[in-house]
């Protein structure tokens, strides 16, 4: 018998050895791969419930919702967290969730834009989203499609609230025109693309958060960037916990651990995103930079009933 | 061993693959994919990985004349370094291809809003040393004597490549050139981070159904495509290499002759290839590393002892370290042990028509795995192995395992050209004097492929240290690695953050750099038999 296969059964019944002396006291936490929780929070809970935390990434919101979908019978966690307003219709109507999702925080997708590349060429940034197709901002903004990244998807529905079923498509060809780059996720455009960040690309215009300016602060105390608070997208987040999960109670301690102050005054710091619970107070540093939104767009739209169709017309345009 | 073999390929690999695809073909999986647009996707799938095959190819055998059958002083330094692109995770790739932006010509390269021409660039980036270190392999145990008997005859040294060497080298180049396509068919990193919207693979159009739309049916046929494409390019190679009859040296002492005057054009060639290609993107990213807001420095080298900015991380790097080094350590072991088997059943002279076939069925078997969709595989892990017998799923060692299928194709392609070039001679007469066919395995064949079984461990760490596909979809988070930490790094906007995973990528390729280089050290300088 060759070893290799030797080596493969041994190695399946460690396997099976290991979750065979699963405790009961585990709760897994399936999250998509921008949570945050301190070892400090973790211990926390641990301490209070009495149970134990795993944390499973599992892909951007994206991938971990279509994830659970597949494994709805046995399901890779006890509870998820980071299923957004774009994405919250489809879980439901897949009943995933055992009871309900409750939003633990919001984020506003807005553009960001170099301050300082346009003070060097004395060129005032854009005010509003309409302004991108201008010709003075010819080929000055990148931004994610809305196939593959969830806030290229939130922007789209935000361009559709704004503009209308009329008039949207005409907006993104008119950005097309005016030489908008297209990634397909927001890392290769926020660090290689947009001029602001630190990989010091060619666009000083891009598609991210509104919170990113307080991550681009420099040593004389100014952030570099700033956020076009027009057409801005807002994102709310979930927890949730799963059906058929095998440790429901541990399920329910951590959704409401999540929802406590503790963890809520986490989310500023931790995950660049505002608190749920109202009266939870928000460092002073982090609020100098980020500002939120007054009007938002495209949150109050079926996304799930229209996503497909949304996504076939913006392609017909892109591709 | 056969039984073994397709048990641990069948229960691993083909079970889960056919659980997620069997819930795809119960749908209206034809349709989906008989339209002009997959065709057109299938067609870009395919020039796109033969043209980036094609030019590795090229200046592989160029890079494999110079590093492998000439002498100088450097090589074995050389020959670490361009490995290193082969397990960078692609996003550093992209990173390090900025520096392209400051380059005139290559720059206007970079505004082509598809980002085609930067796709085939990084596809050779990253594949180039694979050309040049399989080539090479079997070039260097190549019998000089027959050159210097084509140089006395009069022949160039261009004829004497063509007419002498070429045929020889024919069954490597065809095996690692079908090996590169196949691995940029199938690289969807690359495409997704330097390709525009309008830019769709096969395996890019996999991963938006399969992940984004949750479309299994047209995922499924898509997966069949790739099997198609898959099959056809080992069966093309197969053909090609037909011809390939080599002759290996049996003297003790060989060596391999100094480089002079007249290889001047392949060293200027393959010097402005490794300098612009191959280091000024390794040499950005590290330079990256030190950059401090405008300033020079260590300082993202000393953050990484901590969790990143506002502790994103949720292991540490050292722990993460751990877990990497562990994870490659059993990949290594793993597709080493396997590699060798199947190398060894693959090679023995068949011993009727039957077994003949059976070999080549098996060598397909082993081969399919590196051109289909690694997230279809991790789709098939998360429905498959989650309670029953094998509950995989929850395990760390399902990151390891996953790891060892991608890379036992790519040690089978490395070590069964080069034991099909061992001189038939040295086994038949090994066998007169009663030698048991183990025997002649363990005491003649392996020793003289010592040193491919050392590039083929070398590519197996590497690898597994820089995969980020499997363990991104299976680790848990405790048992994050390298390469899954670098990226929730660089999923975040902040200075501090970036320049983590800079340092951390600088770290990875000096790593890469230290193992190659280390095993080609343990190589003997000549072969023995």
């Amino acid at each position: 018998m060759p070893l290799s296969v030797i080596l493969a059964v041994g190695l399946i019944a460690t396997a099976v050895n290991i979750t065979g002396s699963d405790s009961p006291k585990e709760v897994v936490l399936v999250t998509h791969d921008s949570f945050v929780m301190s070892k400090e929070l973790v211990a926390d809970f641990n301490q209070t419930s009495g149970y134990t935390l795993k944390l499973l990434k599992a892909g951007d919101a994206g991938s971990l919702t279509n994830r659970l979908i597949l494994t709805k019978a046995i399901p890779i966690g006890d509870a998820v967290f980071g299923i957004d307003n774009t994405l919250a219709g489809l879980a439901t109507s897949k009943d995933l969730i055992d009871g309900s999702l409750v939003p633990t925080n919001f984020g506003d997708v807005c553009f960001n834009y170099d301050k300082t590349w346009f003070t060097e060429r004395k060129l005032a940034p854009p005010v509003s989203i309409s302004e991108l197709t201008l010709p003075k901002y010819k080929a000055l903004t990148v931004l994610q499609n809305p196939n593959t990244s969830s806030p290229g998807l939130s922007f789209l529905a935000a361009t559709v609230d704004i503009f209308g079923d009329s008039g949207w498509e005409s907006y993104w060809r008119d950005l097309k025109n005016n030489e908008v780059k297209v990634t397909n996720g927001w890392e290769a455009a926020y660090f290689t693309d947009f001029s602001g960040s630190s990989g010091k690309g060619a666009y000083p215009i891009v598609l991210s958060y509104a919170s990113s300016p307080a991550n681009e602060v420099r040593s004389n105390g100014q952030s570099q960037t700033a956020s076009i608070l027009d057409g801005c997208f807002r994102q709310t987040e979930y927890v949730g916990a799963l059906k058929n999960a095998k440790n429901p109670n541990g399920a329910k301690a951590l959704v409401a651990y999540l929802l406590g102050a503790k963890f809520q005054a986490s989310f500023p710091e931790a995950m660049y995103m505002y608190p749920i619970v109202e009266g939870t107070p928000i460092p002073e540093s982090w609020s100098k930079f980020t500002e939120i939104s007054t009007k938002t767009y495209g949150d109050k739209l079926d996304i799930n009933a229209n996503r497909v169709g949304w996504l076939a017309k913006w392609s017909a345009i892109f591709e | 061993m056969w039984a073994g073999s397709i048990l641990f390929f069948g229960v691993l690999f083909y079970w889960p693959l056919a659980q997620i695809l069997s819930i795809g073909f119960r749908g209206n999986w034809l349709a989906t994919i008989a339209t002009t647009k997959i065709a057109s996707i299938v067609w870009f799938t395919i020039w796109q990985a033969a043209l980036s095959a094609g030019l590795s190819l090229l200046f592989g055998i160029l890079g494999a004349y110079l590093l492998y059958h000439r002498f100088f002083s450097g090589q074995k330094f050389i020959r670490a370094l361009i490995t290193v692109p082969f397990m960078l995770p692609t996003i550093v790739v992209a990173i390090g291809f900025t520096a392209f932006r400051e380059l005139p010509v290559i720059s206007d390269l970079w505004r082509v809003n598809s980002g085609v021409p930067i796709i085939i660039c990084a596809n050779v980036f990253m594949n180039y040393s694979l050309a040049v270190r399989v080539i090479g392999g079997v070039w260097q145990s190549l019998d000089l004597d027959l050159d210097e008997a084509a140089a006395l005859d009069g022949a160039g040294r261009l004829r004497t490549f063509t007419s002498v060497t070429l045929p020889q080298l024919a069954t490597s180049i065809a095996s690692v050139g079908s090996l590169i396509f196949l691995y940029c068919a199938a690289n969807f990193g690359l495409v997704l981070v330097l390709g525009g919207a309008s830019v769709k693979t096969l395996e890019t159009e996999i991963y938006r159904n399969a992940s984004y739309n949750l479309d299994l049916d047209k995922a499924a046929g898509l997966v069949l495509l790739q099997t198609i494409l898959t099959v056809s390019a080992f069966m093309i190679a197969q053909r090609l290499s037909k011809s390939g009859l080599a002759f290996l040296s049996t003297s003790t002492m060989q060596q391999r002759p100094r480089i002079d005057r007249r290889d001047l054009p392949a060293l200027i060639v393959t010097g402005v290839f490794i300098g612009v290609l191959i280091c000024l993107p390794l040499a950005s990213v590290i330079w990256r590393a030190f950059q401090v807001e405008n300033s020079f420095g260590f300082l993202n080298f000393t953050n990484l002892g901590g969790f990143g900015a506002r502790d994103l991380l949720s292991i540490s790097m050292g722990q993460a370290t751990i877990n990497t080094l562990r994870n490659a350590a059993i990949t290594t072991l793993v597709s080493m042990s396997f590699g060798l088997v199947a190398s060894f059943l693959l090679s023995r002279p068949a011993k009727d028509r039957n077994h003949s076939r059976l070999q080549h069925f098996m060598d397909l078997v082993f081969q399919i795995p590196i051109g289909i969709s690694s997230l279809v595989l991790g789709l098939g892990y998360l429905v498959t192995f989650g309670d029953g017998l094998f509950p995989l799923r929850s395990s760390w060692l399902v990151t390891p395992i996953a790891q060892s299928l991608l890379t036992i194709p790519l040690v089978i392609r490395i070590i069964y050209p080069s034991i099909k070039v061992i001189d038939y001679r040295l086994r038949e007469s090994a066998q007169t004097e009663s030698a048991s066919p183990s025997q002649i395995w363990w005491l003649i064949e392996v020793p003289i492929i010592r040193n491919v079984l050392l590039m083929a461990s070398g590519y197996c760490a590497i690898i597994a240290v820089g995969e980020f596909g499997a363990a991104n979809f299976l680790a848990y988070g405790d048992q994050a690695t390298l390469p899954t930490v670098l990226y929730q790094l660089i999923s975040r906007s902040g200075a501090q953050n970036y320049g983590m995973a800079m340092a951390a990528s600088t770290l990875l390729i000096i790593f890469a750099t230290s193992v190659v280089y280390l095993l080609s050290v343990l190589e003997k300088r000549t072969i023995t038999t």
